[in-house]
């Protein structure tokens, strides 16, 4: 069936798409490596989550290989990578399995295949406050990531949570008043704009082929 | 007091929050290695382990490269850093910068947009590598004036601080992947027995604990359980996020499994600051660990002796 449909329509669409493999090999970093993996599942045996996602890396780089762009972009494997590096270090082709699974969560992001997961919102929150004030402010991102769920289930992750927050407060580790900042955010946001736009234009450049 | 050698200092967003604890004990027991710390001026933060999925990769990798760009402005001196998170990324980004064309390139005309410019010729260095490359064991030995006898300590050593970094700037490993001693090896300097503790580099979730602790308690209880059967007094570590998530977990891990957990979480820093004979709170900064290190303290009143060196 995959032939003639690839036959049929080669251009591939969102579900299934040939020339998927071909696009993160030239354009994820590190994908170049991916037709080198010999399938022996060092990786998802060394992950430490392993067990708690729906397919591992093993074979979520075969899937790529197959072209099931949907399948990949909302497996559970890309969000549930805890970046331990365990992987890396023991691949014996040497792919640098993390890193690439933390591009394909970009691009999920970035073409809509993911827009409730946690991981997700909650790279939203950690962003804002990195582009609004040049630092992370712990209070801040958890805030509004709990908030990201509405108000009712945000009030309730919070309270959930208190406890953990006054022992933080209490232990000086949590401050109350403004968020810490850079002085040079125009700077800082001028870089950031100036990275996005370089990378929009050379994705351009690149193409999908 | 012998020669000291000057480090460009990153001390990342965890040192104004979570982990002030090591910031301040790390810039206590600095002088006293002989290591001098010069802030990176307006640092920023290094985008951690998520900022990618929002920002985009270029994005994230400009962060750090205005830090290290900052950084250059200080002069050649090593980068240093003592968070894991901030260290995979800042070294990451400066390898790349360092060994790929294209990187540089690309990372440079974003800097360019606030007229800043890094090359690749800095060396990004975690604190406990220097520790143990340039100040050495047995210097870290001599300084010890209130050795820590008795204190049994689980090292746990975390994943980001050896991976995938283990080979460091300077050329040459620190340790290994998967059996790092280098943390025990504090500990026995410090004089405190380092307890056979398996789970030194097993994972603590990381930021999915942070925002999914449901996915990742199990993982926690591991590190937490292995301790407390080993007997120890008290788990150290490197990584502010492993800190954290395994100190401010427990309750939950009780709840959840029924277990009754209390077992203090430190810094290496901590234990040098006490062993080093400083002050438990304004240098050792014990009084920040939620659950308080009790026989630390007691150790920490006990009078000391004479440094050997």
């Amino acid at each position: 069936m995959n032939a003639t449909a690839a036959a049929a329509a080669p251009a591939g669409n969102r579900i299934y798409d040939l020339n998927f493999a071909r696009w993160v090999y030239r354009n994820i970093d590190g994908g170049d490596r991916i037709p080198l993996c010999m399938q022996c599942g060092m990786c998802s045996g060394s992950c430490p989550i392993g067990t708690a996602m729906d397919h591992g890396p093993r074979k979520l780089f075969m899937m790529i290989r197959a072209g099931m762009k949907e399948a990949v972009l909302t497996s559970d494997t890309i969000w549930n990578c805890t970046q331990c590096y365990n992987c890396v270090v023991r691949c014996p082709r040497q792919i640098p399995v993390t890193g690439i699974l933390q591009s394909l969560a970009t691009v999920a992001v970035k073409e809509g295949y993911a827009p409730k997961q946690p991981t997700a919102r909650f790279s939203k929150a950690f962003w804002f406050s990195v582009t609004r004030f040049g630092r992370t402010d712990e209070r801040l991102v958890t805030a509004f990531y709990y908030f990201s769920y509405g108000l009712v289930e945000g009030i309730r992750r919070g309270l959930e949570n208190l406890p953990i927050a006054l022992r933080m407060l209490k232990s000086r580790r949590m401050h109350l008043g403004a968020p810490h900042r850079v002085k040079g955010t125009a700077d800082l946001r001028a870089i950031l704009a100036k990275a996005e736009e370089i990378e929009a234009r050379d994705a351009g450049q690149e193409g999908r082929s | 007091m012998s020669e000291s050698k000057k480090y460009t200092y990153y001390p990342g967003c965890s040192s104004q929050a979570s982990a002030t604890h090591l910031d301040r004990s790390l810039r206590a027991i600095a002088p006293k290695l002989g290591i001098e710390l010069e802030e990176i001026d307006d640092w920023n933060c290094c985008g951690a382990s998520v900022g990618h999925v929002e920002g985009g990769a270029l994005p994230q990798t400009a962060l750090s490269g205005r830090n290290l760009a900052k950084a250059r402005q200080k002069g050649k001196s090593d980068v240093l850093t003592a968070c894991a998170a901030c260290y995979l990324n800042t070294h990451g980004v400066n390898e790349k910068i360092k060994n790929d064309v294209r990187t540089r390139q690309r990372v440079n005309e974003a800097l360019d947009a606030a007229e800043l410019n890094y090359d690749g010729d800095l060396n990004v260095r975690h604190a406990c590598e220097v520790l143990v490359n340039d100040v050495g064991i047995d210097k870290i030995k001599a300084k010890v004036t209130k050795p820590l006898t008795g204190l049994k300590v689980a090292g746990y050593v975390g994943c980001q601080t050896v991976r995938p970094f283990a080979a460091t700037a300077g050329g040459g490993n620190y340790d290994t992947y998967d059996q790092p001693e280098f943390l025990d090896d504090f500990v026995k300097a410090c004089g405190a027995d380092a307890v056979d503790y398996d789970p030194k580099t097993s994972c603590c979730g990381g930021s999915v604990s942070v925002y999914s602790p449901d996915k990742t308690l199990h993982l926690i209880k591991k590190i937490v359980e292995a301790a407390v059967s080993a007997g120890a007094d008290v788990i150290a570590t490197p990584c502010p996020l492993c800190q954290q998530n395994v100190e401010m977990y427990q309750d939950a891990i009780n709840k959840k499994f029924r277990t009754n957990f209390n077992i203090p979480v430190v810094f290496y820093s901590q234990l040098m600051a006490v062993a080093f004979g400083m002050d438990a709170s304004k240098d050792a900064a014990l009084d920040q660990n939620m659950i308080k290190p009790l026989k630390l303290v007691e150790l920490a009143k006990k009078d000391g002796t004479e440094p050997t060196g």
